[in-house]
């Protein structure tokens, strides 16, 4: 049994996590797993399927929140060869771990949404590419799969019908890029993980050339559950556009970070002070990122911001991978910035320029200012690689979500960006050192 | 003379056939490579080139673009300290610090003295919830402080608790599966 640091019986997706070994398939099955699995393939058609998860509303949890259902119908129904899930468990956006705590704790669970994800793109094959680094994760699920294999729910005829379904495991090795479903694809075919320009979209040529839908794990962790209550029973949850419960990862400077359920719509001042407990004490919290490093950063006077997905697209910013980190009043936020550039710059892939440039001109910019070597030039600088980054100049996501952060970073905090350019200082340390 | 052994050859001989196409079996195959060698040399790339059917040039070129290949002999035991901005917030910056002077490095990928250890500072685990974190012997080590650093170095450097350390590592093939070792075939003794 995994560790576990946050929801235990929650709603949807956490609701066993409280049993021990749910990790086997005796145990998950008692509690009604594979139920759904069962039914799906035993009962009905792959188009009943489609609808039922349309009717739960579930937008995909990996960070473009794209309905799941819709993806799974632009896989042509009438292509002849093999078609593919490919369930992305690469998790490497800074401050998300909930795919993790997903696999860690139930791994039959993410086994049986991606068999019945195959099913209903009418494919018998889901690829599960996991990044490398995840060692306990792999083994449970490669674990998972043998019992279910064994067990005649999974393989030639799962449950005695004549609909083969396999899942399959597939390693990353270290690239954060690999979480574009487009990289991945590349990656999982053996090649250089650099993301492909679109069209062709993977439901029309996506791994080794075949139509595929690619699926985050949480995504498919709750289709399971979505097949035993209908679509409809998961739509009472969340809000009027963003239905259901998700994953967050509360990291950083709070008293209790976990992975916590929530039911979309709740605030953050919820989640940030009530589940994970609150700034540790005497401190105050000072800005966070509500969905991952890759979504723009708010101000803690926007605490009361909803988790709903439409309204954080309405500030401009994102609910992401679920990620939220939160910084204290401890903290400096351009050397916050500072960090998440580097990483940026050092995942680009390479194959556009004002990523691969920007972030390195970000870098040695952000370089200089901590140095104490910054001036007006410098804010200028970083103004106009922010700025380059961003707006479709790039091929993938990961470029203007360095951007993202230099912007909303500059946005929120002007002062401090100033007072380490203009007046080389670092306020808050300058506090730390006087309190 | 191949810095392979044979069977591994022939385990990554029969890789390509466990993938729609054969191409796919690049990243197992060098990781078998790499867990056999320690790390990746030219000439063990060549080899798993050779035994796939492919461009060395295209081996050398997946190898290079993924951190967890290693070009450079790396210490039996590599600490992979996360300091992105979660474990950062929470002192990993410390973390680091403290195992360069535990292990007698000044700087990451150098080996220690014993050859035993190294270290690099790696993007964010997945594992934020338990900053600072680290990957040590294909296991994530949480919550990290200088003693608990201390206790993992003591551990694998003292051999009755070596057992404890080497936690047995996770197959790298996709199944998990490993096709059984063959016994090598030995010279028949003269005489
Ligand atoms: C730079 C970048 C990194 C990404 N990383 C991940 C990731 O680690 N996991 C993930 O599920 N999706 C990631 N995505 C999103 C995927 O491209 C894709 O949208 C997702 O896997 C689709 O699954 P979903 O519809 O279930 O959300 C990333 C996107 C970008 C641009
Ligand atoms: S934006 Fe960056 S990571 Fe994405 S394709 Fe371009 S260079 Fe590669
Ligand atoms: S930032 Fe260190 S594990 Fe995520």
């Amino acid at each position: 049994m995994a560790e576990q640091r946050g929801t235990v019986g929650g709603p949807v997706l956490t609701e066993w996590f409280a049993t021990k070994d749910l990790h086997k398939l005796d145990v998950y099955e008692s509690l009604g797993g594979y139920s759904a699995l069962r039914k799906v393939v035993k009962e009905m058609t792959a188009g009943q399927v489609i609808d039922e998860v349309k009717a739960s509303g579930l937008r995909g949890r990996g960070g473009a929140d794209f309905p799941t259902a819709t993806k799974w119908s632009f896989v042509p129904k009438d292509h002849p060869g093999p078609k593919y899930i490919v369930v992305n468990a690469d998790e490497s956006e800074p401050g998300s771990a909930k795919d993790r705590y997903l696999m860690e704790n139930s791994p039959h669970m993410l086994v049986e949404g991606a068999a019945i994800a195959s099913f209903a793109i009418g494919g018998h094959a889901a690829w599960v590419y996991i990044r490398g680094e995840y060692d306990l994760p792999f083994e449970m699920l490669r674990d998972a799969i043998a019992e279910a294999r064994a067990k005649g729910y999974l393989g030639d005829h799962p449950f005695g019908t004549d609909y083969p379904l396999e899942v399959r495991l597939y390693r990353g090795h270290g690239a954060y890029i690999c979480g574009e479903e487009t990289a991945l694809l590349e990656s999982l075919e053996g090649k250089r993980a650099q993301p492909r320009s679109r069209p062709p979209f993977p439901a029309v040529k996506g791994a080794w050339g075949m139509p595929t839908a690619v699926n985050n794990v949480e995504t498919l962790s709750t289709v399971p559950w979505i097949m035993r209550h209908g679509g409809a029973e998961y739509a009472k949850r969340g809000t009027e556009k963003s239905k259901g419960t998700r994953m967050v990862t509360v990291s950083g400077d709070v008293q209790k970070p976990g992975n916590y359920e929530i039911e979309i719509g709740v605030t953050y001042r919820h989640i940030i002070e009530e589940l994970a407990g609150g700034p540790i004490p005497g401190r105050k919290i000072k800005v966070f990122w509500p969905g991952g490093s890759s979504a723009k950063v708010l101000p803690a006077s926007m605490l009361d911001t909803s988790t709903d997905l439409d309204g954080l697209k309405a500030l401009g910013t994102m609910g992401g991978s679920g990620g939220i980190i939160v910084m204290d009043d401890s903290h400096c936020v351009v050397k916050g910035a500072a960090r998440l550039l580097r990483f940026y710059a050092f995942e680009s892939c390479g194959k556009c320029t004002p990523c691969r440039v920007g972030g390195n001109w970000a870098v040695r910019t952000y370089d200089r200012i901590l140095a104490g070597q910054g001036s007006q030039l410098e804010l200028g600088i970083l103004e106009r690689v922010s700025d380059g980054l961003q707006n479709g100049r790039c091929l993938c996501g990961l470029g203007d979500a360095a951007g993202w952060v230099i912007e909303s970073t500059m946005r929120h905090f002007r002062n401090e960006y100033e007072e380490h350019c203009l007046h080389n200082v670092c306020s808050v340390e300058a506090a730390l050192v006087n309190a | 003379m191949s810095v392979l052994s044979e069977h591994l050859i022939e385990e990554i001989r029969e890789l390509p056939a466990k993938y729609p196409q054969p191409r796919s079996a690049v990243m197992p195959a060098l990781d078998l490579a790499q867990e056999e060698a320690g790390y990746l040399t030219p000439e063990a790339m060549s080899e798993v080139a050779a035994a796939l059917n492919l461009d060395p040039g295209y081996v050398e070129g997946v190898a290079t673009f993924y951190t967890l290949f290693h070009l450079e002999p790396v210490g039996k035991h590599r600490f992979y300290v996360c300091t992105n901005l979660s474990c950062t917030l929470r002192g990993a910056t410390d973390i680091v610090e403290h195992v360069k002077s535990a292990i007698g490095v000044h700087e990451a990928g150098e080996l220690s003295k014993d050859g035993f250890f190294s270290y690099e500072e790696v993007e964010c685990l997945g594992a934020c919830e338990y900053a600072p974190v680290m990957r040590l012997d294909h296991r994530y080590e949480k919550d990290l402080t200088a003693n608990k650093i201390d206790a993992l170095i003591a551990e694998r450097r003292s051999p009755t608790k070596a057992a404890v350390a080497h936690a047995p590592l996770p197959s790298p093939l996709p199944e998990g599966e490993r096709a059984k070792p063959k016994p090598r075939a030995r010279k028949p003794k003269s005489g």
